[in-house]
């Protein structure tokens, strides 16, 4: 699990989508995923799943990889489906849309990550949040918040399983609410302590808030010819 | 390079260091000793302006840091003792760059000189790698390694030994004494195990936030290290 966090998903493959710039894709991803919730009839479904396959071939990711992404998920699919065969049997439709939009929301999160590295996708947040300058907004503090987060929700794993294992080591029994608060608290302290830590390296590297990130990102053919297909698609659409 | 004059400074009211006067040479190597407690690291993160004085001062080469606590911190650069926590982002090449945005160095520039500095510490072969997935040893060297590249005139390291085995020890030992040695580097070394003082020059000798021995590392007798509480 940890060697998962601390990968993320991305896989290196020689792709037309791999080689489309990182703001370019976390633009369409934003743009589909409202247009999703726009879409509430069987025609056009079929044509955004449609539109969402071929990027995934274009991708080269294998299907088992995205059946595998799914898996966290099927649960929840069952039951979205379940309550509306309960309680809105006459709206069974609109349950299979809801279900669809899942689908579709998580697999077009899945082909960003696989296609695209954490460190292009930052650049991409830093870059997209310029205009937020207007209002007082620093682009590099958010493209630090979300670097911080996944550089530490593995170590926060590390330490809440050595604060577990200190703690059985020495006979507690987690099915105690006392034992887990415990094992909360214990996790919060080491937490805290980096966070102390962290905030000491960042003043000692001179962190500097109007900085600019180092990754250069430019335009390609590829990203110009994507927009205007993907500008056909939307007019198509909607 | 590094002066302090009188400087004194306490946690809620417990004063940590006493009247601490010392001046660290240019291109020198000094090792900070003592027992737990005694306020070794306390000092050190003065040189960095990561804690400024409750009264007297610290000047980095002639920058007084509760005047001017950015330019100090850019001639000295710091590794901490838990290194885990120094490392930034993910990935080891945007973990060295990190320091040169600050720095607001040119796009060009920063790539060659991450590449440059992890080549001179013998780990260019990680520049992609993620650091969740390092060795200790491999965690510590990036973790220098985004120091170096910020060319820091001095670096201090804080008891950089602790959390290593035998062999990366020695290694990170011979690193250190080699940026002293070769490239006339200000080293400070803070310690509690006296074999890691072995290429030191100097040494300073903490008890209880006061300094019990300044001096040449040939000077240091059994005595002085049974007053600190770092022998029997």
């Amino acid at each position: 699990m940890i060697k998962a966090l601390a990968f993320g998903q991305y896989r290196f493959k020689n792709s037309l989508v791999h080689k489309l710039d990182s703001r370019v894709k976390l633009l369409f991803v934003v743009i589909l995923s409202i247009l999703i919730f726009l879409i509430n009839d069987g025609k056009r479904s079929l044509f955004f799943s449609l539109f969402i396959l071929v990027v995934v071939l274009l991708s080269k990711i294998e299907f088992k990889n995205i059946l595998n992404n799914l898996k966290p998920f099927y649960l929840m699919l069952v039951f979205i489906f379940l309550m509306y065969l309960i309680f809105s049997r006459n709206k069974l439709a609109q349950g299979f849309i809801a279900i669809w939009r899942f689908l579709m929301l998580i697999i077009m999160s899945f082909v960003l990550t696989y296609t695209t590295t954490i460190s292009s996708l930052i650049a991409a947040v830093e870059s997209l949040a310029k205009p937020l300058k207007f209002f007082r907004v620093k682009p590099r503090n958010a493209a630090l918040m979300i670097s911080i987060a996944i550089r530490f929700v593995p170590v926060m794993f590390i330490n809440l399983s050595r604060a577990r294992e200190a703690m059985a080591s020495r006979l507690a029994d987690f099915r105690k609410f006392r034992h887990i608060k415990l094992m909360i608290f214990s996790l919060l302290g080491r937490m805290l302590k980096s966070a102390s830590a962290l905030s000491d390296a960042l003043h000692s590297r001179l962190y500097n808030e109007n900085a600019e990130n180092h990754k250069i990102l430019r335009l390609s053919r590829y990203d110009y010819l994507s927009l205007l297909v993907f500008i056909v698609f939307v007019f198509v659409i909607y | 390079m590094i002066k302090s004059k009188n400087l004194y400074f306490k946690y809620e009211d417990n004063f940590v260091l006493k009247n601490i006067n010392l001046y660290i040479e240019e291109g020198s190597f000094t090792a900070i000793i003592g027992a737990n407690g005694s306020g070794k690291t306390t000092l050190a993160k003065h040189f960095n302006a990561l804690l400024l004085p409750a009264k007297g001062d610290v000047l980095v080469d002639g920058i007084n840091t509760k005047h001017d606590e950015l330019n100090a911190r850019k001639k000295v650069g710091f590794v901490f003792q838990n290194f885990e926590d120094q490392l930034i982002h993910s990935i080891v090449e945007e973990d060295i760059a990190f320091g040169l945005e600050n720095l607001g160095l040119e796009k060009n520039e920063i790539i060659g000189i991450a590449n440059k500095t992890l080549d001179k510490l013998k780990i260019i072969h990680l520049t992609k790698n993620n650091v969740n997935m390092l060795s200790q040893g491999q965690k510590q060297l990036v973790a220098l390694a985004g120091v170096l590249a910020m060319k820091p005139k001095c670096i201090v390291f804080d008891e950089p030994t602790t959390m290593l085995d035998v062999r990366n020890k020695n290694n990170i030992l011979d690193i250190i004494n080699n940026l002293n040695k070769k490239d006339d580097m200000t080293i400070i070394l803070v310690t509690n195990v006296l074999d890691d003082v072995k290429y030191a020059e100097n040494v300073i000798v903490l008890k209880n936030g006061t300094i019990i021995f300044n001096g040449e590392k040939s000077r240091l007798n059994s005595k002085i290290l049974k007053g600190a509480g770092l022998s029997d």
